[in-house]
């Protein structure tokens, strides 16, 4: 059967220290404005408490890949393991993917005029690797599943504020954080 | 270089394969960011190169002190990973640490030595070592003849890199006789202090414990952000059961993980710990047998709680409630073992001794001293024994001056100008940035103002260096051999040197050697130090016996196989045999009283906001930088690119202050205009404001700071340390 691969990314463990996306950049020496994973600050509003919580995310390797479908060149491909690919070679930098995605995940490079994303370390993934993001997490917040064959109970997937999932159905899932008891002098 | 067996579990084939997968491959002197992004296919084919793995030590001033894994390629350095065999490290980095690369090839690098013509003006020229040396060396022998000692000559070097081997430049200074030095440490002495006259030193329990804890409470301290490796730790300990409570005035990082947090009104933390105290002695929570077996001068402690510190105090000093002390009181006496983790925010004030000397008292009268996953955490500097080779060189023979002159590091500008007889007038700065970091920078700049000369040691242009006459280029922790441990984990990682040093760039020692030879070049005999050396030599200098014993090595080249952990590090004080003149633990501290403190662990009121300055503006540190290192870096500008003032909602609203309004932070010292980021993560009665150094910003929270001493630090450190957080000032809108 074949996979669906998926991060896993869990929101109680992540502290938002951005070792995540620093991991990939140095794997990849990604140029100083390109951010192949990004960590998010979720909105303190949002929260029942005033929190500080944050989702990383990367490409999410969508089953229903906009990029893939709006790339007049075919750079896009996906992987029978899920992993949607981007070939730079291919890439004419028309930046169509850059505005399908709702996820904003392809960033235009303007040194090569091209565009580039996550492909999940797929040569790592390959060799029975983690993707650099995954051994770089100081916390262990991020895993690699198979959504066909992992329980999702206790994991969600979207937040507020977060896409429509049913638009490109996106590999990924999130584990929510947990609230503490807050003691405060202003509530 | 390491050892390329199976061993490891990172092998030198598995690095080969990651560079492959980043097509990394660029030939000789092609720089790294050539790299093209995707075209993975050809980059596979295209291996061939060899990829060589270095050991490195991350020598910043942190708790984490990081084993990282360099990955060269043709002399470039290609990528680091943490160290999978230190088990602290666990084979991850922070954001800082991943960083590294756009550290060592930034383009801001201070490449060659440079002189300002007039300090300040930004007119800087490109001169050879050469000239920079003997044009030092000039001075110092001029300034020798003049006052017929180096004491003029001043010193300030600290903890910008804690290699052991940098401590040649202190070397360097005691070899051309005897010298003024900046003395003390700006960020933790109350503490260190405190537990000092407790516990007779500071020590404390391997952070990798911390997973035996029942009970942990966070107290000032911001591991999420300050201690990423420690905070895994502490979730693994919330994984097997333990509890987590965070203290804290601000919502940190850290505090938002926990499973409880309590906002206590800052400078307080005594006053909670002393009421938890009188809630335990009340219901006969405290450990009697551990008491009369280990401390002395608790009964005269047990009087002063019952005679003056009630729970209806400590909460209204606290902001905390009453039933919440009763429970949290309960809750750490009753679950053991319990861990209290001291941090340095806490202690950053004209309490701040006296809060943790507190806080001491109840670890230690609920029997969590001396317990595995229990304990008063602060730090330790027990596997810091090395021969200090590089450090300790003797003055030339008829040196004048007697003994080196302390300056007092934590007033420095206020000190260098008031200096007599003979005065200062002569800067070295390294490992600092004291126009970034020091409290008052006004006086600072007076100072260095006031100086015939100022050389300053750097790898970027800080505004430290901006101030100085020479700046002489250092190179990275890449780029020569050292070796390294923490003030916080119990391992030693060796440091090797994996890329020749960038541009014309030199290590500290070597720039000892460098102005040594030319010194007595200049006038044979004027400087002690060696003029010539093997710098991985001088690393095995700083071994003994007793290291070795320590960490089980035979041999400090056995460091090249990985890091190793000292034996004896897991759980401080075990066998009850306390540092102290009594060898217990001293509620009743005749030390203390001899440095002027009450001999029990007292409350001392904390400072208060007055009506021209009724906000207090904590100044702690930012997840992207440590002190002035870091955020100028291009990847984290990517991420953040400028401060900001956090402000209550109600607060903001006081003051008529929206997000992202203009906010102008001042007090009678000085000023700084920042956006306002609104966040109920602060308290009402504080605004947060992170120090750093963004290049090209005229920004620096210390503009605003007074160089207020805290209450302790004298005894181990020299000087007090800084009440940073007792800052008070006002806001508007601009």
């Amino acid at each position: 059967m074949a996979k669906r691969l998926s991060f896993l990314v869990n929101t109680e463990k992540c502290i938002g220290c951005h070792s995540c996306e620093m991991a990939c950049k140095n794997y990849y020496q990604l140029d100083p404005n390109i951010r192949w994973r990004k960590v998010y600050p979720l909105h303190e509003e949002t929260f029942t408490l005033p929190e500080r919580n944050f989702m990383s995310l990367a490409c999410n390797h969508c089953a229903q890949p906009e990029c893939l479908r709006v790339c007049p060149v075919g750079a896009y491909t996906k992987r029978k393991d899920g992993i949607v690919i981007h070939d730079h070679n291919r890439c004419i930098g028309c930046r169509l993917c850059t505005m399908a995605c709702p996820y904003q995940v392809p960033q235009f490079n303007k040194k090569y005029k091209k565009v580039e994303k996550c492909n999940m370390c797929f040569q790592r993934i390959d060799k029975g690797e983690n993707p650099a993001c995954v051994d770089g997490c100081p916390m262990e917040a991020i895993t690699v599943i198979d959504l066909n064959s992992f329980d999702e109970l206790g994991t969600v997937e979207a937040f507020a504020g977060f896409p429509d999932p049913r638009i490109t159905q996106p590999s990924v899932r999130f584990v929510k954080p947990q609230i503490g008891f807050q003691v405060r002098r202003d509530r | 270089m390491l050892d390329k067996n199976k061993k490891f579990s990172c092998s030198r084939r598995s690095f080969l394969k990651g560079i492959a997968a980043t097509g990394a491959t660029a030939a000789v002197g092609g720089s790294i960011f050539d790299f093209k992004p995707g075209s993975f296919k050809k980059a596979e084919a295209a291996t061939g190169t060899s990829a060589k793995v270095f050991q490195n030590a991350c020598p910043r001033n942190c708790y984490d002190t990081c084993a990282i894994l360099s990955t060269v390629e043709d002399g470039v350095l290609k990528k680091v990973t943490g160290n999978p065999k230190n088990t602290y490290t666990r084979g991850r980095l922070c954001a800082k640490g991943f960083s590294y690369t756009r550290r060592v090839y930034s383009p801001d690098r201070i490449k060659y030595p440079m002189r300002q013509k007039g300090r300040g003006s930004g007119n800087w020229e490109r001169i050879s070592w050469d000239e920079a040396l003997t044009e030092i060396a000039e001075k110092i022998l001029q300034i020798k003849k003049e006052y017929g000692s180096t004491l003029p000559i001043c010193l300030n070097k600290y903890s910008g890199n804690f290699d052991i081997m940098h401590y040649g430049i202190e070397g360097m200074f005691s070899s051309i006789g005897y010298t003024s030095r900046a003395t003390g440490t700006p960020c933790w002495p109350a503490g260190i202090d405190a537990q000092t006259f407790d516990m007779g030193t500071i020590i404390c329990n391997d952070p990798e414990d911390m997973v035996n804890s029942k009970y942990i409470i966070l107290w000032g301290v911001n591991p999420a952000w300050c201690s990423v490796h420690s905070m895994y730790f502490v979730e693994e300990a919330k994984r097997r059961g333990c509890k987590v409570v965070a203290i804290d005035p601000i919502l940190t990082q850290t505090a938002s993980k926990a499973d409880l947090y309590l906002q206590i009104k800052p400078s307080t933390d005594g006053a909670l710990a002393l009421g938890m105290v009188r809630y335990i002695l009340d219901n006969e929570l405290y450990d009697a047998d551990w008491l009369t077996q280990n401390s002395i001068g608790y009964e005269q402690f047990f009087g002063y709680v019952k005679n003056n510190i009630t729970l209806e105090w400590a909460s209204e000093k606290t902001g905390i409630p009453e039933i919440v002390i009763e429970n949290l009181a309960r809750e750490y006496a009753a679950t053991k073992p319990a861990n209290i983790w001291i941090g340095y925010g806490m202690q950053r004030h004209t309490n701040g001794g006296a809060n943790v000397r507190a806080i001491d008292a109840l670890a230690a009268i609920t029997g969590n001293i001396g317990k595995s996953g229990g304990g008063a955490q602060y730090a330790h500097l027990q596997t810091w024994g090395f021969n200090y080779h590089a450090m300790l060189q003797s003055p030339p023979e008829g040196s004048k001056g007697g003994k080196d002159r302390a300056i007092n590091m934590n007033n420095f500008g206020a000190e260098v100008l008031g200096a007599k007889n003979p005065p200062i007038k002569m800067l070295w700065i390294a490992c600092r940035n004291p126009m970034t970091q020091d409290p008052e920078t006004s006086v600072i700049k007076k100072a260095f103002e006031a100086m015939d000369m100022v050389v300053t040691a750097e790898q970027f242009m800080t505004p430290t260096v901006e101030m100085s006459d020479i700046v002489l280029p250092v190179t990275t922790f890449f780029e020569s051999p050292g070796i390294n441990v923490s003030y916080w984990h119990w391992w030693m990682n060796l440091n090797e040197q994996a890329i020749k040093p960038m541009y014309e760039a030199k290590n500290d020692v070597e720039i000892a050697m460098k102005l040594s030879a030319k010194l007595n070049e200049l006038e044979p005999g004027s400087c002690t130090f060696p003029t010539s050396g093997d710098l991985e030599e001088w690393v095995g200098k700083e071994f003994n016996d007793n290291i070795y014993k320590q960490f089980g090595i035979q041999h400090w080249k056995d460091l090249k196989k990985g890091p190793v952990k000292a034996k004896n590090s897991r759980v401080a004080w075990k066998d009850g045999k306390f540092l102290t003149p009594s060898g217990k633990y001293e509620f009743w501290s005749e030390e203390a009283f001899k440095f002027g403190h009450h001999p029990l662990p007292v409350y001392v009121e904390e400072m208060k906001a007055t009506d021209n300055y009724p906000l207090r503006c904590i100044s702690p540190h930012w997840k992207l930088n440590i002190h002035s290192q870091f955020q100028n870096l291009d990847w984290m500008e990517a991420i953040n690119d400028a401060p900001s003032i956090e402000i209550h909602p109600r607060t903001a609203a006081r003051y008529g202050i929206k997000n992202n309004d203009n906010v102008k932070m001042y007090n009678d010292l000085g000023y700084i205009i920042l956006p306002a980021k609104i966040t109920e993560t602060v308290s009402e009665d504080i605004v947060v404001v992170y120090e750093a150094w963004y290049k090209n910003r005229n920004y620096n929270v210390n503009y605003t700071v007074k160089a207020i001493p805290a209450d302790m630090g004298e005894k181990a450190t020299g000087m007090p340390g800084i009440s940073f957080h007792d800052n008070f000032v006002n806001i508007t809108r601009v």
